[in-house]
């Protein structure tokens, strides 16, 4: 039963949890390197033009000496420009290599760890669980407490706070009715977006559109016409389902509250008499009286969970950009490791007790991790493990009331109460029975 | 990981992107220089002079500053090799995130996981930010799907060993509204932080070698440890009586009371009898040794005297002993199920993409379609798999054993009858049906 093999780390498998520790600096990497040389290009190229310019109108006459002063200060402000965006990704290349070199030394600790009794295998994986939980606490925005917690720990070059921290305001701006933010994060990201073939930007533009609809004021209904030319219509392609429905967008207004089951307005909610009546026309081209009806289409459009669906979405176009998985950390470690922990007997109705490790020496049995209150309902989630061989302790004898304990551990307990040498004592029941009424089980 | 640990290593040596910084300040001095030439004479020979030799220089340095972006570049490449080889990106399983829907389970975890770290000013924030975002979720309502909250007040309850402190620390036996009830559970009983504060405070006294209040708490504890079958009150006793006996020069003790051989005595017989009933045997060694005291070290009791470990072991075994009593496992549950967790995933990544070839699921069954080792001693129950059908047994099929003393699984032995009568599979034994016991493991 001293399972060897399961203790030993393989080194090639055992960091799958850690790869965004090192994937994320990268990432950024590539992405400060990208502004950096879009600012580059950008302003020396400007530059250049300038010094071309003024060189000649100077040469030809054209300039006199002021003329020749105004543009060099031009030039001057766009350099210094330059340098002070040039700078900030110079600290942010030196910060990610800092933090990479952190992090490669903080995975190279394990290198020389070969199984998990270790004496310094549990400081390394208590390590790795503060980290899953900062990363934990940042994808769902508790900023603080990720803080205070890597702060406490002094580990802030293996979290990644500002990153998530960044991500968490736009996605509070989405869930608050913003797009600008969005809009700008999307600017910034404009040729990986498209290489991932990202829908966002289109979404983005079209919750504009029908917040602008949504107003049922007339400007600002021409202003979505004006909206739809120019950022929707070039997605007819690829998006020939929602551009399709811009038209009946501007026929059905939200003015009653559709009830999204049936269609039909929901009578407590009416509000402002239609201005227009008269029959219209879906897409199927079937007779629809407007506004008593309302297709289920339109009604979806209309509804405010739109909003966390473009925060949802965004969300995951962010980790997608930088490689990071789509769920925390933490999720994916609990869900397989409450897993293989898990028995039959964690949620059992009978009481079991914890003693299967007891003949490898592990004496101190304790409460089971998952039959523990802080992780018995969550591991209701989670299959239990699967197990092909039985885990038992030696010498197994039943107890009249059906209990089954080990000798040794049965001898054990009698003698820590005292008991004479006649009688045992129930681990979990605490009832007392004459050895002689005890029955030797088999177990093949 | 060791090329990619030296490849980061030298990155200080590599060019980078602040020498792009330095051709910026190259040009932003040639620019200077000529304001300057232009501005001093403000004559227009000399401005179209300066601007057409500026043009050289800039346009070189702007060539160089093009060159070291390149190289910056090239380092970057090189750097993003290494890591694809020394990590290759292996995709995490992240199709079924069950627990994504269990946030506030999570949530309670990790403020009970900071709370037994003794990180209380963490959980507290932590806590504190949580509930801002129960709360904030319960008003705006705008998502049906936020939340389930038939939480029940069994999450209070222990299914396993529970002691009776348990019902004590759900502060609200009668929870006043469904919401009120749905929020307890995101947060730990409200006593486990003043709890985990008393066990700080007697494990460092126990690090200072100061067992007083840990005595103390033994002693108020007594009847549950009993009940547990712990020696723990015994064995501080046992460690007090020895660390007296060690004299002033080892323990340190002030002498206003009695130390030493004479201390350890007097303690010993105030404190002694209470355990003779069980302990009859250690307490007469440790009462024998007196006689050795001059030279202890050669004596048969050296054992019994060293105190160089007992402090950490009495210090461990005090947190087994106050963690059970609340009902919960010694070593966090948290860090024991992350740790598995790393254990277990290579298995689960293969087969969850085996089975996402197949088109199957699989988180949908109770029991997981593969196996994922553990180290034994994160085995915690008795597992016992049906020799004849390889069934893990479970309520539903539990495991049963015949006359003869051999186990099987329940849905085996029912197929092995005929009528009312089976043969045991393993010896010349026959039985009947209803003579076969369900056990417990
Ligand atoms: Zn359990
Ligand atoms: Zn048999």
């Amino acid at each position: 039963m001293g399972d060897y093999e399961a203790s030993k780390i393989n080194h090639d498998n055992h960091l799958l949890l850690d790869q965004p520790l090192l994937r994320l600096p990268y990432e950024l990497l590539r992405k400060n390197f990208r502004s950096a040389h879009f600012v580059i290009e950008k302003d020396s190229t400007q530059v250049k033009a300038t010094l071309k310019e003024a060189a000649t109108a100077s040469l030809s006459g054209k300039s006199s000496p002021d003329d020749v002063l105004k543009n060099l200060d031009v030039m001057l402000n766009k350099m210094r420009g330059l340098k002070r965006k040039l700078s900030a990704c110079a600290d942010e290349e030196e910060r990610l290599y800092r933090q990479l070199d952190a992090r490669t030394a903080h995975l190279a600790e394990l290198n020389d760890i070969h199984t998990v009794d270790d004496v310094r295998y549990q400081p390394w994986s208590r390590k790795r669980l503060d980290r899953l939980m900062v990363d934990y606490m940042l994808r769902h925005g508790y900023s603080d407490s990720a803080e205070a917690m890597s702060e406490q720990k002094g580990m802030q070059d293996l979290v990644d706070i500002e990153t998530f921290k960044s991500m968490n305001r736009i996605r509070k701006a989405l869930e608050n009715g913003s797009v600008a933010e969005a809009l700008a994060w999307c600017q910034e990201n404009k040729k990986e977006l498209r290489k991932m073939d990202s829908d966002l930007e289109f979404n983005l533009r079209y919750q504009q559109f029908i917040e602008l609809i949504r107003t049922q004021d007339t400007p600002r209904k021409l202003e979505a016409i004006a909206h739809a030319k120019k950022y929707l219509l070039p997605y007819r392609d690829t998006h020939p389902d929602e551009v399709s429905t811009i038209c009946g967008l501007l026929a059905y207004p939200p003015i009653y509250n559709f009830d999204s089951g049936t269609g039909r307005p929901n009578p407590s909610k009416a509000g402002i008499f239609p201005l227009q009546l008269g029959p219209n026309y879906d897409n199927n081209g079937s007779l629809y009286p407007l506004l008593t009806v309302c297709p289920p289409r339109y009604t979806n459009i209309y509804s405010q969970t739109r909003w966390q669906e473009l925060a949802d979405s965004f969300v995951a176009a962010h980790n997608e950009l930088l490689s990071l998985p789509s769920s925390p950390l933490l999720h994916i470690a609990l869900n397989a490791g409450l897993s293989a922990l898990k028995t039959p007997a964690c949620h059992s109705n009978v009481q079991h007790s914890t003693a299967a490790g007891y003949n490898t020496g592990n004496k101190n049995t304790t409460v089971c991790p998952i039959c523990s209150m802080e992780l018995n309902e969550l591991a209701k989630a989670v299959p239990y493990a699967h197990h092909s061989k039985s885990h038992v302790e030696h010498d197994l004898y039943v107890l009249p009331n059906d209990r089954v304990y080990g000798k040794a551990r049965l001898l054990e307990y009698a003698k820590k109460n005292g008991l004479p040498d006649s009688l045992v004592k129930d681990l979990v029941t605490g009832d007392v029975f004459p050895w002689d009424e005890l029955k030797k089980v088999f177990i093949t | 990981m060791d090329t990619l640990r030296r490849e980061i290593h030298s990155l200080n040596k590599a060019p980078k992107l602040r020498s792009t910084v330095q051709d910026v300040d190259k040009i932003i001095e040639e620019l200077e220089a000529a304001r300057a030439q232009v501005a001093a004479t403000l004559d227009t020979h000399t401005a179209s002079l300066t601007m057409a030799k500026l043009q050289n220089p800039l346009n070189r340095h702007f060539e160089v500053m093009t060159q070291d972006l390149k190289n910056v570049s090239k380092v970057h490449k090189n750097l993003g090799k290494t890591l694809d080889k020394a990590m290759p990106v292996k995709p995490l399983p992240t199709d079924h995130d069950v627990m994504a829907e269990h946030m506030d389970l999570i949530n309670r975890a990790i403020a009970m996981h900071l709370l037994r770290e003794g990180e209380f000013s963490v959980a507290e924030t932590f806590q504190n930010e949580t509930q801002d975002d129960v709360t904030l979720a319960d008003v705006t309502a705008t998502q049906p799907s936020t939340g389930p909250d038939g939480t029940e007040d069994q999450i209070m309850s222990e299914p396993d060993g529970g002691g009776p402190d348990l019902m004590e620390m759900s502060y609200q036996s009668e929870p006043v509204a469904k919401r009120q009830q749905s929020q307890a559970s995101h947060i730990p009983p409200p006593e486990l932080k003043d709890r985990f504060a008393d066990m700080y405070r007697i494990l460092e006294s126990i690090r200072h070698h100061d067992l007083g209040p840990a005595i103390e708490w033994a002693r108020e504890h007594s009847e549950e440890l009993e009940a547990r079958g712990s020696n723990f009150e015994f064995d501080l006793t046992k460690l007090q009586y020895v660390w007296l006996f060690r004299g002033p020069e080892v323990n340190g003790l002030p002498s206003d009371r009695p130390n030493g051989r004479l201390g350890a005595y007097l303690y010993g017989k105030e404190n002694f009898p209470r355990f003779q009933a069980r302990h009859l045997h250690e307490i007469q060694q440790l009462a024998s040794a007196m006689v050795f005291a001059p030279n202890l070290p050669d004596s048969p009791y050296s054992s019994l005297f060293a105190v160089d470990q007992s402090f950490s072991e009495i210090a461990a075994s005090f947190t087994r002993e106050f963690c059970s009593l609340l009902g919960l496992s010694a070593e966090s549950p948290l860090y024991i199920a992350t740790t598995a967790g790393a254990l277990a995933l290579p298995r689960a990544i293969k087969y969850a993409s085996a089975a996402l070839a197949k088109g199957t699921a699989w988180t949908t069954t109770d029991e997981l379609a593969f196996e994922t080792p553990l180290p034994s001693n994160m085995i915690y129950h008795s597992i016992f798999v049906c020799p004849v059908s390889k069934e893990q047994t479970n309520e539903a099929n539990p495991p049963v054993m015949i006359p003869c003393g051999h186990v099987l699984g329940r849905e085996t032995l029912k197929k092995l009858c005929k009528g009312n009568r089976f043969k045991c599979p393993y010896c010349p034994q026959d039985g009947l049906f209803k003579d076969a016991r369900r056990i417990v493991l």
